[in-house]
């Protein structure tokens, strides 16, 4: 069983995507997302794994149209 | 011949590239200019060799862009080269029997099968024309340690503006880029592929590599604002290409 938390916060990526959040399983921080800005097009709005850690760091980038979603594939890939 | 594309040797796409590296006699460019070549028309995002089956002929790209890639797990892609007018990207198979990966075209393009008898006919009949397409193929493998270098430990800025000189310096030499402007129909999650990129990282990349004022991209084109800043950006030393003239 993970437990989850997101904590918010604001990413230095150096362009106009800052809104993040980081992302814990219980006081370990797994992985941190940031909120895509208009400079990506159809993709603003979504939430980006910018940066992942240990298994999570195996896996491809994706982005999820909202926390909810990264929250249950997050919890899906330490589970597996 | 059955294209226009041979009706002088200063048109042929293979000549032009194997020209541009290598010195060849002028009796076994004409040798070249008549072998048979059956031309083909293909759309884009088409595999034309796939990684495991054993082609009888190789491709030489006439028109539009191609790359070589190997599928990995879970969906993903690494593209391990672009190639462009005048390339031979499969000459490979020539000794390799099976294919170590899948050659697939990223734009509408138009190309000219060699088969394996034209080839051992022309190595084996015209020995500089044989050190050419040697020598094409250590080309080939100086750009594929680049690459290494370049998605092992290059930024990301770096990454694609070095992608991108490599590219200027390639189609200038074909005659493709006299004005620092090329074709470069590459979509910005193929260039992520090519780079070990995420199409998010790409996307940043781009717009800071346009907004410093280094290259603009619109309808299919990159065109190079600041070649100084845009090598120096890359690190970029155009030796490994080992074009003749070096580069520009």
């Amino acid at each position: 069983m993970t437990l989850l938390t997101f904590r918010p916060v604001r990413i230095a990526t150096g362009s106009e995507d800052e809104d993040g959040c980081l992302v814990f399983n219980e006081d370990h921080l797994i992985a941190v997302l940031v909120r895509l800005s208009d400079l990506h097009g159809d993709a603003e709005g979504k939430w980006f794994l910018e940066a992942a850690f240990g298994h999570l760091d195996h896996t491809a980038r994706p982005s999820f149209d909202s926390l909810d979603e990264a929250k249950s594939w997050i919890g899906s890939q330490i589970e597996a | 011949m059955n294209s226009d594309y041979f009706s002088d040797a200063a048109r042929h796409p293979m000549i032009r590239r194997l020209r541009s590296i290598t010195d060849i006699p002028r009796v076994e460019l004409d040798a070249l200019m008549d072998v048979k070549m059956k031309v083909v028309e293909i759309d884009a995002d088409i595999d034309i060799v796939r990684e495991g089956e054993r082609p009888t002929q190789c491709v030489l790209l006439l028109e539009g862009y191609a790359c070589r890639y190997k599928l990995l797990d879970f969906g993903k892609r690494q593209i391990l080269a672009f190639h462009i007018t005048g390339d031979l990207p499969d000459l490979q198979s020539y000794h390799l029997e099976v294919m170590d990966h899948s050659l697939c075209t990223l734009s509408p393009a138009k190309v000219a099968f060699l088969s394996h008898q034209t080839i051992d006919y022309i190595i084996t009949t015209y020995p500089k024309l044989a050190a050419a397409l040697w020598r094409s193929t250590l080309v080939d493998a100086s750009i594929f340690r680049q690459w290494i270098a370049g998605v092992g430990r290059r930024l990301a800025h770096e990454r694609i503006a070095h992608l991108i000189c490599e590219l200027v310096v390639r189609h200038r030499a074909v005659g493709l880029a006299q004005d620092f402007r090329f074709n470069f129909p590459v979509t910005q999650a193929e260039l992520g592929d090519a780079t070990g990129l995420s199409v998010v990282h790409v996307n940043r990349v781009v717009r800071d590599l346009r907004s410093m004022g280094l290259i603009s991209l619109a309808g299919g084109y990159v065109a190079v604002r600041d070649w100084a800043r845009l090598k120096k950006t890359a690190r970029f030393d155009a030796s490994y290409l080992h074009v003749r003239g070096g580069e520009p």
